[in-house]
């Protein structure tokens, strides 16, 4: 359900990637951040991850994602015989938002396309969407928190892969940044998309489920 | 094919847009051969011969100097968890991306060391094999520069690390470029050899390095 009128671009349709956790446990040196985890998400479905500050939201992004290998347990994307790899399948949007301070929104956003091996079309409806059109070319540095996250945010849709693991997402946006994050959101699970967000914050995202990393210690 | 030549022309703009592209490695080049001739002392016979070596000894200073960048700031911020998650081979992604950086910031060494050469004295066809063989060593250099970087990206003082585990991979390069240049001087014809040893070398580098790098990004992830 879309709340306000933006437009999202045509991207070429991508396969939709089941995502399963099953039994992950992480530790941060002799702490225990996560005992036996385990999650299925399918295509169409959102996780919002709650929980208190160091409860491990983001390392266990970090372990869905490929970065950290988990004490125990595993993550795998796909059904089919042949599992998919992180890197096939996950668009990233972690603390830092990827972005270099002297490039400006249009050099970043085509270079992660040419990486991706998506075309440029999508770049300007995308950033209409995020309502950040007008700085396409002023560099990262002069742009405020919130406008680097949502110039973020369009590079994670750029990257047009099934499965969006999101670390506090709506951190620096605005009432409005959220309203079109949550659209960009639902556009995407529209399309077949999974997310995983970490978020201390209340988002309104229509019948995502809820976790409480706080109850999995 | 598309994603590395965007990745080799992305670091050299970057190169350019934040680092002040070559002016970097080149004022600390010129800085260097030029205070090195006031400590040896003004010996005509001497400068010559100290020439080719302070040449090759200068260069692999300056390499070093911007060695904390190129995956210290990808690290900081972000983008190297874009880089593993982009589906590009990785090891060609690390090469393209310490090449392309190398060649917009360290394309006046060879230049500089060429006319840094003839000012101490040095006749011009060994000036000219000091110079080639520096050409030779860039990829040597800027390579192991990279694997200490991106071993110490991250951390507090990262230029001293980077300092101490880059200067002993350095050596066989060092000794092969500089001696290029100091048997051309002596006339025997090891110089060839010592400049076909040095290509070597980089290209032995170019083929290992970026298993390490790859290896030394993704430690520091954890």
């Amino acid at each position: 359900m879309l709340t306000t009128t933006a437009i999202f671009p045509d991207l070429p349709a991508f396969r939709p990637e089941k995502t399963r956790v099953s039994g992950l446990s992480l530790s941060r040196g002799d702490l225990t951040l996560v005992r036996d985890f385990s999650l299925d998400l399918g295509p169409g479905e959102a996780v919002l991850m709650s929980g208190p500050n160091g409860t491990g939201k983001t390392t266990l992004l970090r372990a869905i994602a490929g970065f950290v290998r988990p004490d125990e347990g595993r993550v795998s994307f796909g059904a089919g015989p042949e599992p998919a790899s992180s890197a096939d399948c996950v668009a990233w949007l972690g603390h830092a938002d990827g972005l270099k301070s002297v490039e400006t929104p249009r050099q970043a956003l085509r270079f992660w396309a040419q990486m991706g091996g998506q075309g440029r079309s999508a770049i300007l409806p995308l950033l209409r969407a995020m309502a950040i059109e007008s700085l396409i070319d002023r560099p990262v540095s002069r742009l405020s928190r919130g406008q680097q996250r949502r110039c973020a945010l369009v590079r994670v849709a750029l990257a047009n892969r099934p499965v969006w693991l999101l670390d506090e997402p709506a951190g620096p946006l605005d009432g409005g940044g959220r309203t079109r994050l949550a659209d960009l959101v639902a556009w995407h699970r529209s399309r077949g998309g999974s997310v995983i967000a970490a978020t201390h914050q209340l988002l309104d995202w229509s019948d995502a489920r809820r976790i409480d990393l706080g109850a999995h210690r | 094919m598309s994603a590395l030549g965007a990745i080799l022309a992305r670091e050299a703009r970057l190169a350019w847009a934040g680092g002040g592209g070559p002016a970097g490695p080149a004022a600390f080049f010129l800085g260097a051969i030029t205070l090195a001739p006031l400590a040896i002392g003004p010996a005509a016979d001497l400068l010559v011969a100290v020439g080719p070596g302070i040449m090759g000894f200068a260069a692999l200073l300056s390499v070093l100097q911007s060695a904390d960048r190129l995956f210290g700031d990808d690290h900081v911020d972000g983008t190297a968890e874009l880089y593993l998650l982009s589906g590009v081979s990785l090891p060609g992604l690390v090469l393209a991306k310490v090449l392309g950086q190398a060649s917009a910031t360290l394309w006046p060494l060879p230049v500089i060391g060429l006319f840094g050469a003839l000012m101490y004295g040095v006749p011009v066809l060994p000036a000219c094999v000091g110079a080639l063989a520096l050409l030779a060593a860039i990829p040597a250099l800027s390579l192991i520069a990279g694997f200490a970087g991106a071993l110490a990206a991250g951390v507090r003082r990262s230029g001293l690390l980077i300092a101490l585990i880059a200067t002993p991979m350095m050596v066989p390069v060092l000794i092969f470029a500089a001696g290029a240049g100091r048997s051309a001087l002596a006339g025997d014809e090891r110089a060839l050899a010592n400049l076909l040893l040095t290509i070597a070398v980089s290209l032995a580098t170019a083929a290992l390095a970026p298993f390490g790098i790859v290896a030394a990004v993704r430690s520091r992830m954890g």
